[in-house]
């Protein structure tokens, strides 16, 4: 404990925001020997005296905190040394072996709750075992996510009652990052144990809210943070607001993890509000500014507002780190059927080299469209099917059929060839085309029998978007299409 | 069973005279004047008499023995008719006068035609082995005279089971007033009372901390239809009740959680009305029956409400629930009620969610229509994300899922051929949107056709049922220039409707009224 108070007085006497969050950070897998260590520094009580030693009466220490502000961070690290307990247990590496009267050559792995609670020996096999049953059950990641939902109340509460100051803020980043991660455990954990069949007394019950407890509860805690940015008066220079798109990175991650993305359009709305008073949105770590307009970018795409969601992951994209690739990846899932709506171009070999998975997703479907292969289209578009509709790209990419069809009413147009132009002047295409042509090459590239009709009703389609020019002569069987540019876009 | 038998003379309470007396001078409170009947034994009593109930009172009470009233009012106590008191009723045959003038208990020494039960009730609650040392008389006293007022008001003096009913003590015990000493009644030969001997009144009440359950048991009522044998039994059951600890009441309550802590409000007016499944079922095939005989959707809606109102209150989910939903819900969609649809539609998927069996499949279909309709492309993304491999084999889903291409391609033609041949009732989901994708399709062929073509042409790729359907359709949105007459048919001018219909379509498909609620 001593040690990590040593840290926290470095990083608080130079003010740096970051170093102070690394020691409110169980990054187990790489620091496990040392978060050992802080737990084991004492038990309950010793610990608590310890820390009200250092952070009150110890005067050696000399840093310019007032005695509300060491109160507080006194608490924080309570809590967090209770949450390290908790933590280390359920990774197991808390771990007694106790040997069962009555059974000497049976030895129970024990996680213990914590050390100032040691098993007694004296106790019966039997109710060892219901010890151990409790503790073991006990030590679960919902009691983690419990203790280190507490901690990151504490961290709120430091700033709204112990006056601490902006630059501190990545406590508040490191408590809300690991507790998401706690609650996904937890609910990942209950749901393999398959019990809690809690009895509902609500009305309208869902067995998916149960199923994401500790992860909805968390997005609780979440808007806390949220909120206790967004609220700050300060000015800029000292604001909490400078942690606001920390916060809201977080909470999308987690309401799209919910399956209730909705609940991002509230943030969005509270944000464009509160606009005028905010930081600029450029002077935010780039990191953050990623993330946020990648999930701006994807609610819009949810809502089929393609041209506002192309802007948003365009400069998500831009602004992405070239060695994310798994960011680039995600942005580029989105940006690529965008792009395939708004401007008809798919993503040429090139842009697609650097993400295999993106090939396998893409490049299928990329070329049937290219080719104006439609039955092609509909293959790629099943293979992909589970994919494309957990990623919510199904609809979207499906609409990519027109640009398949565009493409092989084009080859239609193409191989009508020349006619005479009239008064002997150049030759110009054919632009009168039977109905039935088109009727063949769509019959051909689908492989399956289509009436008349409704090759007639996806011509109209076409020239209804835009995608082709010219009109239908129902009652004599043809199409008109225009002498220029009769498909826009495609040099014909 | 004659009140003589019923009621020994050495025993014959006083209780019946006081209330008597009250009854006359203030009507709802007929125990006001108990305890000091009681207290001959244990303190000074102003009425050293003991008045038998005065005649005078039958009529009152008579008068209400014959009304039929709500039973299940607060859900109360549980009154149970009793065909055997109704003739009883009959028999004693009361003139139907006003209430007895007032009278002082002391000076009535009339008879009065108490019902025994209700005397034998009472008794009972006295008696030494059903009394609570810590439970004082007057709050016993003020539970019965509660009791008792109660039903004479509801005018179920008559009707009500008394031999079933829980006895005051467990209501007082819980009150929280300091605890009296209770004083032995000297009377314990009333009815079978070796039934009580071996209760231990010294073991304590066992419902004290309990009074949630007891007031849980309190609203069961017993099935209908008890004869005097079964009475016999219910005595008992009744005493091995109060003789075990509360685990007996889980046995006796239905399978429900224990209340919440608010008030539950009952609507029911009807007297049969039993608060147990088995008669939900029985409502359910009245419902269903009373739907296709009179067809008044107001009226079924109101009672499919009611039934799943009772199905919530009582926590039960599970086949039975889903088939009330799902019956409620496609009377809804018939009559186009999708405020109540989607409440329906809601719970049904919860409930598939949770395992248990119905029509998942017709529903799911049902829900993608259900989303195409209300435009809600996220909600539409999620139920399509919902569904297994399985689920697209199914006729039904496979429909609504090409309904929805059709309609994200702008495949009209195709559209409107699924619109004629709709799986289940999926047809008056269909009917919601069709008019909007009639306007968008006619835009469509009015920017892609030129000049013209037949009106046939739009009966038959719109699906109206008539050239006089489609005409009528096209007049109602301001189109009648566009339609001429040429040789033998009807010709549509297509090029120069553009503008007009691309306007209709933009509108209709602006807003769609999410809650298309009756």
């Amino acid at each position: 404990m001593d040690s990590l108070i040593k840290e926290f007085r470095a990083a608080y006497a130079d003010q740096l925001g970051n170093d102070l969050a690394k020691t409110l950070t169980p990054d187990v897998p790489n620091n496990a020997a040392q978060l050992m260590s802080v737990w084991e520094s004492g038990n309950s009580q010793s610990v608590k005296d310890d820390l009200k030693f250092l952070f009150v009466r110890d005067k050696s220490a000399r840093l310019n905190m007032s005695s509300e502000e060491a109160v507080g961070w006194q608490e924080i690290y309570y809590s967090y040394w209770k949450a390290l307990g908790e933590i280390l247990a359920a990774e197991g590496l808390r771990k007694s072996r106790v040997k069962v009267r009555d059974h000497p050559n049976q030895w129970l792995i024990v996680s213990l709750v914590s050390p100032s609670e040691p098993l007694s020996t004296s106790k019966s096999p039997w109710s060892i075992n219901k010890l151990t049953c409790r503790i073991l059950t006990q030590t679960s990641w919902t009691s983690v996510y419990e203790a280190w939902k507490e901690l990151t109340s504490q961290i709120i509460r430091g700033y709204t009652n112990h006056e601490f100051e902006n630059w501190t803020i990545p406590c508040l980043y490191v408590a809300g990052k690991y507790m998401r991660l706690y609650a996904m455990r937890a609910d990942a954990e209950r749901g393999s144990n398959g019990d809690e069949m809690v009895t509902n007394f609500q009305d309208d019950f869902d067995p998916e809210t149960e199923k994401h407890k500790s992860l909805e509860d968390c997005a609780r805690q979440l808007n806390r943070i949220f909120n206790l940015c967004l609220s700050d008066r300060a000015p800029l220079s000292e604001s909490r607001k400078w942690g606001i798109y920390y916060a809201i990175n977080l909470l999308f991650k987690t309401y799209f993890k919910l399956n209730s993305a909705a609940l991002s359009k509230n943030v969005l709305r509270v944000l464009s509000a509160g606009r005028g008073d905010m930081p600029d949105f450029e002077s935010f770590p780039k990191s953050q500014q990623v993330t946020f307009k990648y999930y701006e970018g994807v609610l819009a795409f949810l809502e089929e507002n393609y041209e506002e969601a192309e802007r948003h992951l365009t400069l998500a994209w831009l602004l992405c780190h070239k060695g994310a690739t798994r960011n680039m990846e995600l942005i580029l899932t989105y940006l690529i059927p965008c792009h395939l709506l708004t401007t008809h171009t798919l993503p040429s070999a090139k842009l697609l080299a650097p993400f295999p998975r993106l090939q396998a997703l893409f490049l299928k479907l990329a070329t049937a469209i290219k080719k104006g292969d439609l039955r092609g289209f509909h293959q790629a578009l099943q293979e992909g099917e589970d994919e494309f509709v957990k990623r919510r790209i199904y609809l979207t990419l499906e609409r990519g059929r027109d640009i398949a069809l565009r493409n092989l009413l084009r080859k239609v147009f193409i191989a009508g060839g020349f006619i005479e132009g009239a008064e002997g002047g150049a030759q110009v295409r054919r632009t009168r085309i039977p109905v039935a042509e088109f009727a063949a090459a769509i019959r051909m590239s689908g492989g399956q029998d289509i009436d008349t009709d409704e090759v007639e009703c996806l011509l109209a389609n076409m020239i209804y978007k835009n995608l082709m020019k010219g009109y239908i002569a129902h009652e004599r069987g043809f199409v008109v299409l225009s002498k220029n540019g009769a498909f826009p876009g495609t040099g014909v | 069973m004659s009140w003589a038998s019923a009621t020994p003379p050495g025993t014959q309470p006083g209780y019946v005279s006081y209330a008597h007396g009250n009854f006359a001078t203030s009507a709802p409170h007929p125990f006001a004047t108990l305890q000091p009947s009681y207290s001959t034994f244990a303190m000074p009593s102003p009425s050293e008499s003991r008045p038998r109930i005065n005649a005078d009172m039958v009529p009152f009470l008579a008068a209400t023995a014959y009304t039929p009233v709500p039973v299940r009012q607060g859900f109360g106590q549980p009154y149970t008719l009793q065909p055997q008191y109704a003739a009883y009723a009959n028999t004693t045959n009361p003139p139907p006068a006003p209430a007895a003038p007032p009278a002082e208990p002391q000076q009535q020494q009339q008879k009065i035609d108490w019902p025994d039960k209700v005397r034998s009730y009472v008794q009972r609650s006295f008696e030494s082995k059903n009394m609570l040392p810590d439970v004082s008389r007057e709050e016993m006293e003020a539970k019965l005279k509660e009791t008792i007022s109660h039903a004479k008001d509801a005018g179920i003096m008559y009707t009500t089971d008394w031999d079933s009913m829980p006895l005051p003590r467990s209501s007082a015990a819980a009150s929280t007033e300091p605890p009296a000493r209770a004083t032995n009644h000297h009377n314990s030969k009333k009815r079978k009372s070796s039934d009580f001997s071996e209760s231990d009144p010294s073991t304590g009440n066992p419902w004290r901390s309990n009074k949630k359950l007891l007031s849980l048991s309190d609203r069961i009522s017993q099935p209908p239809g008890l004869d005097s044998k079964s009475l016999k039994q219910a005595e008992k059951a009744e005493n091995r009740k109060q003789r075990f600890n509360t685990a007996e009441y889980k046995t006796y309550r239905s399978p429900s959680p224990p209340p919440p802590t608010g008030p539950i409000l009952g609507t029911c007016t009807n007297l049969e009305k039993n608060y147990l499944q088995h008669i939900l079922h029985q409502t359910l095939d009245l419902l269903k029956k009373k739907w296709r005989k009179e067809n008044n959707y107001n009226y079924i809606c109101d009672q499919f409400k009611s039934l799943r109102q009772d199905l919530t209150v009582q926590r039960i989910k599970n086949e039975f629930t889903v088939s009330v939903y799902e019956i409620h819900a496609r009377i809804a969609l018939e009559k186009g009620d999708l405020g109540e649809y989607n409440q329906c539609q809601t719970q049904l998927r919860a409930l598939y969610a949770s395992g248990i069996k119905g029509n998942a499949v017709e529903f799911k279909a049902y829900r993608i229509l259900y989303f195409i309709h209300t435009a809600n492309r996220t909600a539409l993304n999620d139920a399509i994300a919902d569904l297994t491999t399985a689920d697209k084999e199914e006729r039904a889903i496979k429909h609504a899922l090409e309904v929805r291409s059709a309609l994200a391609l702008g495949n009209y033609h195709r559209f409107f051929q699924l619109y004629l041949d709709v799986p289940n009732m999926g047809a008056y989901l269909m009917d919601m949107f069709v008019k909007r994708e009639r306007l968008a399709a006619l835009a469509n062929m009015c920017k892609a056709y030129k000049p013209d073509f037949k009106l046939r042409f739009i009966t038959e790729e719109l699906a109206f049922e008539s050239d006089a359907e489609a005409a009528q359709f096209i007049i109602d949105h301001n189109g009648q220039h566009l339609l001429v007459e040429r040789e033998d048919s009807i010709i549509f001018l297509a090029g120069n409707a553009k503008q007009l219909f691309e306007t209709a379509r933009a509108d209709a498909h602006r807003r769609v009224d999410l809650k298309g609620q009756i």
